[in-house]
């Protein structure tokens, strides 16, 4: 019995003097370490997006390089969730309650992302820069998660304006991802279309299994439309084009920053992707920005020899720069609830991305929770060259 | 009525594929009624051996393709030796079990060395030219898939008909013990089969490359193609094949005419249908084993 006594006593001491360490070190940070997590997919329908988490993995070693932060190295977490969003919940919670993950970097998707959200502001874990353009990440806003990434909604209505006012499209037609993703871009071009008294002449929904894009180009071909704005993945934009292209419809094609991988588009659908005009949410891969030459030497130095200095590859870099910079202005005593003050306290920030800007958290402000909405628009040309359409805009 | 016949030229187009596939499907299900799940990977892993030669070692085309079609028969036969022959008494289910297996595998291998972006293969033609029918447009790919469906057709169903070879195969599907007694090397035909099998699936993925190539670009037609050989029968070579081209036009008549939305998941529905009503598949004689 007295045996018994000692070990209950023995478990209380351990878990009162277990929970006193807890509430000194925040989790994710030791004395030499941060662990910053992050899950991209290298396999699945959306690899091609995977190269965001490889961007992050050489900036983080950057960082390391020169020193780390505060004399503390980063340590990166990455796996890949195949863009399945049941993956990615398995593999966050692996990694938060296994190893202790200090606050999640990027992230491609909005379906994974989505899956992981509410675990995350459960535990008030820090979210900086989700890979995607919804607007679910800030509606309703919540106080762990900062949003770099320009709105789909928005960026669906520059390019929406620039056809109806440059371009002077009078029927505009869109084929659109079935999910969060596509419908996000849809309710943007909608709206923007209402202002000027007009409305989609098809819109059409794209199923993320699908392949066979022939009904899709029909109903777009069938309305007359003049200009097609696309909101799919790149090999759904590549077949949609490909078969409009063998029916002999060939309107003006408009598509989404995620597509904007110029060089890589081009190649992949011999040639066909010139003349398409997409939005941007970051410098272009030949810029002169000091910022993106520091970038692209660490791409030089760190990165695999296969890797492409591509927009995914550097909005790697781009999606956390606020995140990196909050970090260092927290100093020496990193909490989450230090760094989270940091975070709001950035205005004006410039790294290569939009100029970002957060507030002191405001359940009824989302824009207190999204740094940018800035994007320019770009035109492919031959070889996947851009040509800069328009400088940096916000359409509200 | 433009619209209408450009939407049933659109259905054939994309039933070529389907066919491919259901064909492929069909000639190891003859004899050996194992639904092999593995087929569009082992398509995919000789399409890519096609796109290694052709990228990392400079080889032109005509070298590429033909050295894939021999890769993939060889593949076959490689994998129904090793893999396959090795089970221990073996049962249906455990077949379809092992062809799973095999399909991970295979998609890990591609995935594994030579990564999940989408990458395009060089080809004799651009995939998106087009030929016009009067205002019915179709594409030069699909004029050449289509063309590759019906010699494959022929040629197979001639094969299952008059060669010896052929005979052996039926043969060993009907009774395989009764076969082995007749002087059939029983396995050595199966192993022939996956062989003849792999390498009819091959022109598929080679003729599905030059759009989109990617890892995953074989469960599509692989599942359709699956779909429409139960349709037509399992058993059946021309019944698969009228089945793809069947199920192409209906998906695209469906998608044109009531919901894009629900136009992949109509092919199941009448799949569903039709083993309601007849189940050995639209063209199989039914044949019925004695107990």
């Amino acid at each position: 019995m007295k045996k018994r006594q000692l070990w209950v006593v023995l478990a209380v001491m351990v878990m009162v003097i277990g929970f006193a360490f807890g509430a000194v070190a925040e989790e994710g940070v030791t004395d030499t370490e941060i662990h910053i997590g992050q899950w991209g997919p290298q396999t699945g329908p959306a690899a091609a997006w995977g190269s965001v988490a490889r961007g992050t993995a050489v900036y983080f070693k950057m960082i390391n390089a020169a020193g780390g932060i505060h004399g503390r190295k980063i340590v990166y977490h990455m796996f890949d969730d195949g863009y399945n969003p049941a993956k990615t919940m398995a593999g966050v919670k692996e990694l938060q309650e296994g190893v202790g993950i200090f606050a999640w970097a990027s992230g491609v998707g909005t379906a994974p992302g989505m899956a992981v959200r509410k675990y995350l502001m459960e535990r008030k874990v820090p979210w900086v820069g989700a890979a995607s353009g919804s607007h679910y990440w800030i509606t309703p806003p919540e106080k762990y998660q900062f949003a770099t990434y320009p709105l789909y909604f928005n960026e669906a209505m520059a390019l929406v304006a620039y056809a109806v006012n440059n371009l002077g499209s009078k029927k505009i037609a869109m084929a659109y991802q079935n999910d969060g993703y596509g419908k996000n871009g849809l309710e943007g071009a909608e709206n923007m279309l209402k202002r000027h008294g007009l409305e989609l002449v098809a819109k059409v929904p794209v199923e993320v299994k699908d392949k066979d894009m022939k009904s899709h180009v029909m109903k777009m071909k069938q309305a007359g439309a003049d200009t097609v704005l696309l909101w799919v993945s790149p090999t759904h934009g590549l077949t949609i084009m490909g078969t409009a292209k063998a029916m002999q419809f060939a309107p003006q094609w408009m598509s989404t920053s995620t597509l904007s991988d110029f060089p890589f588009m081009y190649k992949i659908s011999k040639g066909l992707w010139q003349g398409v005009i997409t939005g941007s949410f970051a410098e272009l891969p030949d810029s002169k920005n000091p910022l993106m030459k520091k970038y692209k030497k660490a791409y030089e130095k760190y990165a695999a020899k296969e890797e492409r200095w591509g927009v995914f590859f550097y909005a790697g870099f781009g999606f956390i720069e606020p995140m990196v910079e909050a970090l260092h202005r927290s100093g020496r005593d990193l909490t989450r609830e230090r760094f989270v003050k940091e975070m709001e306290g950035i205005r004006n920030f410039k790294g290569i991305m939009g100029t970002i800007n957060f507030k002191p958290f405001d359940p009824k402000d989302p824009s207190s929770r999204l740094g940018t909405n800035e994007v320019f628009l770009v035109k492919c040309l031959a070889d996947g060259k851009y040509e800069v359409l328009t400088s940096w805009l916000t359409v509200k | 009525m433009l619209d209408f016949l450009q939407i049933v030229v659109n259905g054939i187009a994309v039933g070529s594929s389907y066919a491919l596939m259901g064909l492929a499907m069909v000639i190891i299900y003859k004899t050996s009624e194992v639904p092999n799940f593995a087929q569009g990977e082992m398509a995919l892993i000789s399409t890519y051996f096609a796109y290694m030669l052709i990228e990392y070692h400079g080889l032109p085309y005509y070298v590429a393709f033909p050295a894939a079609l021999i890769f993939s028969a060889v593949l076959g036969c490689i994998l129904e030796f090793a893999v396959l022959r090795r089970a221990k008494e073996p049962n249906i289910l455990g077949m379809i079990v092992i062809t799973i297996g095999m399909e991970m595998v295979l998609l890990g291998l591609v995935s594994w060395k030579f990564g999940a972006d989408p990458k395009t293969m060089a080809f004799p033609i651009l995939p998106y030219d087009s030929i016009a029918l009067g205002k019915i447009y179709i594409s030069t790919l699909e004029v050449l898939t289509l063309v590759v469906v019906l010699f494959l057709t022929g040629a197979l169903f001639l094969f299952f008909r008059f060669s010896k070879l052929g005979l052996a195969m039926k043969a060993t599907q009907q009774n395989s013990t009764a076969a082995r007694l007749m002087g059939i090397r029983t396995h050595r035909i199966l192993m022939v089969t996956w062989g003849i099998s792999s390498f009819v699936g091959c022109t598929a993925g080679l003729l599905i490359a030059p759009v989109a190539m990617q890892p995953f670009m074989m469960w599509d037609p692989l599942l359709k193609g699956f779909a429409a050989a139960v349709m037509g029968g399992m058993t059946s070579l021309p019944g698969a094949v009228i089945g793809a081209y069947l199920l192409g036009i209906i998906e695209n008549l469906f998608g044109g005419y009531v919901s894009i939305e629900f136009k992949s998941v109509v092919a199941f529905l009448i799949i569903v249908m039709v083993l309601c009503v007849k189940p050995s598949g639209l063209f199989a004689r039914h044949y019925v084993k004695k107990v």
